[in-house]
């Protein structure tokens, strides 16, 4: 079944049920309102034909039932009955017994008067008379009824009208969402047909609809722009990979032709620090990957940050000496406990300083530092090297982003995107620096608390 | 002296040149190429190593581990994995395996690795409570003295762990990623030869001076303290 028709329907049939809850409430209280109104005029009735009884005896009575009959509006019921079950005065063609008896009290049943051919729903008092004698007095409720019959069956009209309508609103509305919704639609198909560049007309009112809009273009931006990094990565990659990948095929061949054993050995040793290149850049491509996707959470723990850098800054000590820079640590006297991937982060920080090392050691000093600004902790590596300037800063993040175009040394430009890879798995950010002069890179994680663990994958 | 090993490894290649490789330092090595074979052989107990693959058919390598520690098979399990990532190496290692080698490696440092699980399957003692000496080297772990020809010898806590480090592996190949996941406790890969710095410094201090000395290098393999 269509959605349209489906919405249509459903709408139909709200309409219909509210309805009817409305009709069904309304009968009740007329209904019970016309038979508690008839019976209490009976009643009353009932009541002052016996007391003229008391008060002026048979005659009295007689007279009484008498005028009803003759004066009374049609409706009236008015009877006397003899011991015996005969009409001695009243309008009744018929008299009510049940059992072959009267009955005392109140009831209402169908009565068929003199003057009519059908019977009519009444409501009678029946009262015994000292005498003997049966008093029947009462209304015919028919004119009520019909007013409840009709009442009845215009309410039941006004049924299948709300139906109806309701119906038809089904179908406007149906048509409506089908039409907002089938913009969407379109729009999805044409990028299942490799066309990323529409997007989903907005009618600028905001509702709901112009937010699922808003949001599927939001995420198809973000495809492109995930896809135009993918298109890039595959490239550079595919290119940073040709250098060491020729280099090895040279150095093979080479070993290959020699005949020295003594070069043989080394072309071959070239041939393996070449793979070795090669390997760690896919081992760094894989990481920063694996960062991206956010997967390693499950193997945070917590650690004092301070200790981390610690252990990092003495690690490099010796290589930064033999760069010819000191590497400085100034130790914070409280421990910051953070919630993380040690590994990782210790991989992060030793390309920070790496960088430092590589690029930064001319200026002679290198300070590791750890700080605790609001509510995050900051892992910064500083330098008084050249620095990076401003607009070469976002391609000093891109992984195989490197500044000066020479390729020749080792360094696969991937130590800075893989720390911000890292930063991000955190919830953090890299953030690169002017260190006037120098650089200053620096992980910024924000600090968690045992409340607040990252979602476990 | 010669070990049984057990090799669980489905590419044949690998499989082949790991074997001739080990045969050849004198171990028996025997083969298996999927996971349940694998798991049947090791549970047989009377191995000194296992040697796993992580991907294997059937059952996986990490499963095969899990198998084993949890029959209670202490055998001293060594991973090789194409799965690189630190994440990785640190999973394996939580599985319970002793050691944790990605694809590619070299031989040298397959063979470093076997010997040093081996060798400490040999050596069950409590590591404090007892003085080692290579040479003329003597190290007290209890007080974290080290002594050259009775001269005492001034180290950073660093380099003393990397001395101790080497002196338990005494006349064996140690490499620089052993050193840094041993001594460091870092499972990555830095570009840098950060470990190659150290361990110079670590030998100006212990054999300058010294007509003999104690640490060599072992080209494409690495380091290795020796008398």
């Amino acid at each position: 079944m269509p959605t349209t028709l489906r919405i249509a329907l459903l709408a139909g049939l709200l309409a219909l049920l509210s309805n009817l809850a409305v009709v069904g409430f309304i009968y009740w209280r007329t209904h019970d309102e016309s038979l508690s109104t008839v019976r209490r005029q009976v009643v009353e009735q009932g009541k002052v034909v016996s007391d003229m009884y008391r008060v002026g005896g048979q005659v009295a009575l007689n007279d009484a039932v008498a005028d009803a009959i003759t004066y009374g509006d049609p409706q009236t019921v008015a009877a006397l009955v003899d011991r015996h079950g005969r009409q001695l005065i009243g309008n009744l063609a018929v008299i009510p017994v049940q059992g072959g008896r009267l009955q005392e009290g109140y009831r209402s049943s169908l009565l068929r008067l003199k003057n009519q051919s059908t019977p009519r729903e009444a409501a009678m008092v029946v009262h015994r008379l000292p005498n003997g004698q049966w008093l029947i007095s009462g209304r015919t409720v028919g004119d009520g009824l019909a007013l409840r019959e009709t009442l009845e069956s215009s309410l039941l009209l006004s049924l299948v009208v709300a139906g109806l309508l309701g119906l038809v609103c089904g179908v406007i509305q149906a048509q409506y969402v089908g039409r907002r919704v089938g913009g969407i639609a379109s729009v999805a198909d044409s990028i299942s047909a490799h066309d990323l560049s529409r997007r989903v007309s907005l009618s600028g009112s905001g509702d709901a609809f112009d937010r699922l809009g808003q949001q599927i273009n939001a995420m198809l931006d973000r495809i492109s722009r995930l896809m135009e990094e993918l298109r890039l990565l595959t490239d550079s990659l595919a290119h940073d990979l040709r250098t060491p990948v020729s280099r090895l095929r040279s150095a093979a061949q080479a070993a290959a032709e020699s005949s020295d054993p003594k070069e043989q050995e080394e072309l071959l040793a070239g041939v393996i620090r070449q793979s070795d290149i090669l390997i760690r850049i896919l081992s760094s491509v894989l990481e920063i990957s694996r960062s991206e996707a956010l997967t390693g959470r499950n193997q945070f723990t917590w650690f004092d940050a301070r200790e981390l850098a610690d252990k990092l800054a003495e690690m490099y000590e010796p290589l930064a000496e033999e760069a010819g820079a000191t590497l400085r640590y100034a130790k914070p006297g409280d421990p910051l406990p953070m919630f993380g991937h040690r590994q990782l982060l210790a991989q992060a920080v030793s390309n920070l300083i790496e960088n430092a090392i590589r690029y930064g050691a001319a200026g002679g000093e290198i300070t590791v530092g750890v700080t605790r600004p609001d509510a995050h902790i900051r892992i910064a590596v500083s330098d008084r090297g050249p620095g990076i300037p401003t607009e070469l800063r976002n391609e000093a993040r891109r992984r195989f982003g490197r500044l000066d175009s020479s390729r020749s040394d080792e360094g696969a430009g991937l130590g800075l995107a893989l720390a911000e890879a890292i930063a991000h798995l955190h919830d953090g950010k890299l953030i690169l620096e002017d260190n006037g002069p120098g650089l200053l890179t620096a992980i910024e994680l924000p600090v968690r608390h045992e409340g607040t663990l990252p979602s476990l994958q | 002296m010669g070990r049984k090993i057990l090799l669980v490894e489905d590419d044949r290649e690998t499989a082949a040149y790991l074997a001739k490789g080990l045969t050849q330092e004198g171990h028996s090595v025997e083969q298996a190429t999927n996971g349940q074979d694998g798991l049947f052989r090791a549970t047989d107990g009377t191995f000194d190593l296992v040697i796993l693959d992580r991907m294997l058919p059937v059952l996986d390598g990490l499963s095969v581990l899990k198998a084993l520690r949890a029959a209670r098979i202490e055998t001293p399990v060594l991973i090789l994995s194409a799965l690189a990532s630190v994440g990785d190496r640190i999973e394996g290692l939580e599985h319970g395996s002793d050691d944790y080698l990605v694809k590619p490696f070299s031989f040298a440092e397959l063979l470093a690795r076997v010997n040093a699980l081996l060798r400490r399957r040999e050596s069950r003692v409590d590591p404090a409570d007892h003085r080692l000496s290579v040479g003329d080297l003597e190290i007290d772990p209890l007080s974290r003295t080290v002594k050259r020809g009775g001269k005492k010898l001034d180290l950073k806590p660093r380099e003393y762990l990397l001395l101790e480090y080497f002196a338990r592996n005494e006349g064996r190949v140690v490499t620089r990623t052993m050193l840094l996941e041993q001594v460091w406790d870092y499972h990555f890969d830095p570009g840098t030869n950060v470990i190659d710095v150290h361990v110079s410094r670590l030998r100006r201090k212990l054999d300058d001076g010294f007509e003999k000395p104690l640490l060599h290098t072992v080209r494409g393999a690495g380091y290795m303290l020796a008398a």
